[in-house]
């Protein structure tokens, strides 16, 4: 039995408690592929190698079955919506 | 186990460019003789018989802690450089390439146990893995998102210009 979306969606919601989350299903319908946005206070102080460690280890058992993860977004809150960048040289 | 792992061995490096220091570093530990990689070294016959490595007590472990330490960018991936076995690795490829930066991999579908044994050196589960100075970047994702920020070429700078090798512990 494949691993659905609504599994990913449950199991990260639990864990991770998402302000935002998106899991799409890119297999086709055999729930073996899958891109995620993930927002979340947990990802705060944490780098990017880790924030995708931590989505990682949520889905350690699933990751089994999922052919691809693709974590397109693995953010804070903060930078979820940010403030239009005003980039300072 | 000591089979696959000369295999592992044997089956090279391949570098999108010519990674004979990478061979001749290999040559120098007694473990294998000196090869020149060509770019479909992975399949050619020539490298599937020799080996001392059967008899030595090298470890998976140590043959990607060599990797990553010898090749200030090294990519463990599905396919070769030139052939790409899977999107992601693809993308990988395309974003390091398009850096200018010298790549060092290896094909995981030709050897299972060279697989298992960089997923539990990185603890990461998927590919492709890329390494920058030894230490441990991410797959595709991270990869394209820190091409995107910029950070990459900063990482690569230091791989280009230092052989420092740093450890993500």
């Amino acid at each position: 039995m494949g691993v659905s979306k609504e599994d990913v969606e449950g199991i990260l919601t639990s864990a991770m408690k998402p302000t935002h989350l998106q899991v799409v299903d890119t297999s086709g319908g055999c729930g073996a592929s899958f891109e995620i946005e993930i927002v979340s206070e947990q990802f705060e102080g944490k780098k990017l190698l880790e924030r995708h460690r931590m989505v990682n280890a949520a889905l350690a058992e699933q990751m089994k079955e999922i052919h691809a993860l693709s974590i397109k977004k693995a953010v804070t809150p903060s930078k979820w919506n940010p403030i239009p960048k005003v980039q300072e040289e | 186990m000591a089979r696959s792992l000369a295999n592992t061995v044997l089956k090279g490096i391949i570098g999108s460019h010519h990674r004979a220091a990478t061979c001749r570093t290999l040559c120098q530990q007694g473990t294998i003789a000196y090869y020149s990689v060509s770019s479909d070294a992975g399949t050619h016959d020539d490298f599937k018989s020799i080996s001392k490595l059967a008899d030595s007590d090298i470890s998976l472990k140590d043959v990607v802690e060599k990797d990553v330490k010898e090749n200030p960018v090294m990519i463990y991936m599905k396919g070769i450089p030139e052939a790409p076995a899977c999107g992601f690795s693809s993308l990988a490829v395309r974003v390091l390439k398009a850096h200018g930066v010298p790549i060092a991999s290896r094909n995981i579908l030709e050897d299972q146990e060279l697989k298992s044994g960089v997923k539990a050196f990185s603890h990461w589960p998927t590919f492709p893995q890329i390494f920058i100075n030894g230490e441990f970047i991410g797959g595709s994702d991270i990869i394209l998102n820190m091409h995107q920020s910029g950070e990459l070429t900063e990482k690569l700078k230091g791989a280009t210009t230092s052989n420092t090798v740093k450890r993500d512990d």
